[in-house]
């Protein structure tokens, strides 16, 4: 088979793949469930990224992905007070909404695919897009990911400082109560 | 273009080095097991055949089942281990340009297989739908996340002398000094790390004895062996990574490369096996506090080191 029919067969295969598991998301009875689906959706895309000579950015998708989809399921399954994710429970809440939601956005993006020239520029086998995107990473972008790393620290830091049990007041499963306004009477001379 | 086998010899050559990989962790923790318990050498002819004899009782032994377990997720997640330790074990190179796959994110590409593998402990010890197994899969959830950043900034050291996240150009870093003597903190905290990882011995906190077998508490006959040679190739994988990544791989007098290579693997699958006799095993509340508190300012001190020399 040539390179190109296997590469377009691949493709098809990932993108079906990741539009049935995306379904299957909100089609499962189970918050572990709809993670894995979640998980396996993103892998797809990952994988079409890796197919797109995106190698780096796809493998780092599902990377990322594997550990993101574990915490979600853990903070999902400890803030849903059903400590195994194993009771059924509808996947789906606000339905007008939701099919409101999903009806523009689908119109959305369809409108996009349909309208916008898509360019078409293969990538030269013998550019190494690795090395080309740690380049533009560290270069001419270096403002903008810096940027957007400082704020995701911040981001990091302020949950750490929202959720860690040592408050300024006491540890939090003491109350961390704040200290009384009343202020100690002075003794008379 | 970067080397790559075809799909056939790669799946083959994997496989094989998979089941060699296997047989010799086996061989490996048998033989350390006898000499820790004092049992002495004599009994070679046991020591080899021990793992055969298990893998036909666990063949013959009745499966296990739960009440409405999760059936695909139970049947998956040694298969996805096994899978996993197969993608890592697939961009390690051998020898100088002979490896299955070199793609030029070959550490990220291994890195993904080693953080996937919280996926598949946690699925196996969510699926059976019972307690102990549950109980494993929420702490292998601490256990790996808490390992995670240590280890990708160990291996990332590794990737700063070569300038290339190709596993092949990492190697091809190390002709004049190896990557463990350049960066002496690197492979301690990989072998733990990798310990860590394959769950084995001293770090085997999800399928640990305090919890009755932790994740394959409810596993038995085909769904143990499966689970267990999964676990054994994933050690396999690590090992042969770390020979590549901090011993220089393929580098060495006298010898062909591949040789060098499988004595590196060797010594390192000897070093981690036989932990679980040496070394006694650890509680989870330290071993993540160790982590976040201790391993990753080790580790950035190792990055911003070999970062400094290499400047």
């Amino acid at each position: 088979m040539n390179r190109s029919l296997t590469v377009d067969v691949l493709f098809w295969c990932f993108a079906a793949g990741s539009v049935l598991t995306g379904y299957l998301v909100f089609r499962t009875d189970s918050m572990v469930r709809a993670a894995f689906w979640l998980l396996a959706s993103f892998v797809g895309v990952g994988a079409i990224l890796v197919l797109l000579a995106a190698e780096f950015l796809g493998v780092v998708l599902i990377l990322m992905m594997a550990g993101e989809m574990l915490i979600m399921a853990v903070v999902m399954v400890m803030f849903m007070m059903n400590p195994a994710g194993l009771n059924p429970m509808f996947m789906v809440h606000q339905h007008r909404f939701a099919v409101a939601a999903g009806v523009v956005s689908f119109a959305g993006l369809s409108a996009v695919a349909l309208t916008v020239d898509f360019p078409d520029q293969p990538v030269d086998p013998a550019v190494d897009a690795t090395a080309e995107l740690g380049f533009e990473l560290l270069g001419d972008s270096m403002l903008v990911f810096q940027t957007a790393g400082v704020a995701l620290l911040a981001t990091m830091i302020g949950a750490i400082a929202l959720a860690s049990r040592n408050g300024r007041f006491g540890t939090a499963d003491e109350g961390s109560l704040e200290p009384a306004l009343d202020i100690e009477e002075l003794e008379s001379p | 273009m970067r080397a790559y086998l075809d799909p056939g010899a790669a799946v083959v050559s994997v496989a094989v080095a998979m089941v060699v990989g296997v047989y010799v962790v086996a061989v490996i923790d048998g033989t350390a097991g006898r000499l820790a318990a004092g049992a002495g050498r004599s009994d070679l002819g046991a020591v080899l055949l021990d793992p055969l004899r298990t893998v036909a009782l666990l063949l013959t032994q009745r499966r296990r089942r739960t009440e409405r377990a999760d059936a695909p997720g139970w049947a998956l997640a040694p298969g996805l281990l096994g899978g996993l330790a197969a993608t890592g074990l697939a961009v390690v190179p051998v020898g100088p340009g002979t490896a299955v796959a070199d793609p030029s994110t070959g550490f990220v590409v291994f890195a993904t297989a080693i953080a996937f593998v919280m996926i598949a402990v946690f699925l196996h010890g969510w699926s059976p739908n019972s307690l102990f197994p549950l109980i494993g899969a929420y702490r292998y959830g601490a256990q790996a996340l808490s390992l995670q950043i240590p280890f990708l900034l160990a291996m990332l050291a590794t990737a700063l002398p070569a300038e290339s996240l190709a596993v092949m150009d990492i190697v091809e870093a190390q002709a004049d000094l190896w990557n463990v003597v350049r960066q002496p903190l690197g492979l301690p905290l990989y072998l733990m790390v990798g310990v860590g990882v394959s769950f084995w011995g001293p770090l085997n906190l999800p399928d640990g004895a305090d919890l009755i077998g932790g994740t394959s508490a409810e596993d038995a006959g085909t769904d143990r062996l499966a689970w267990e040679l999964a676990r054994a190739a994933m050690l396999f994988s690590i090992a042969a990574m770390g020979a590549a990544a901090f011993l220089g791989g393929w580098w060495g007098p006298l010898l062909p490369g591949p040789v060098w290579m499988a004595l590196k693997t060797l010594f390192l699958l000897v070093v981690m096996v036989s932990s679980r006799h040496l070394v006694a095993r650890v509680r989870i509340e330290p071993f993540v506090v160790a982590c976040w508190a201790v391993f990753i300012p080790l580790a950035l001190v190792n990055i911003f080191v070999s970062g400094a020399l290499l400047l």
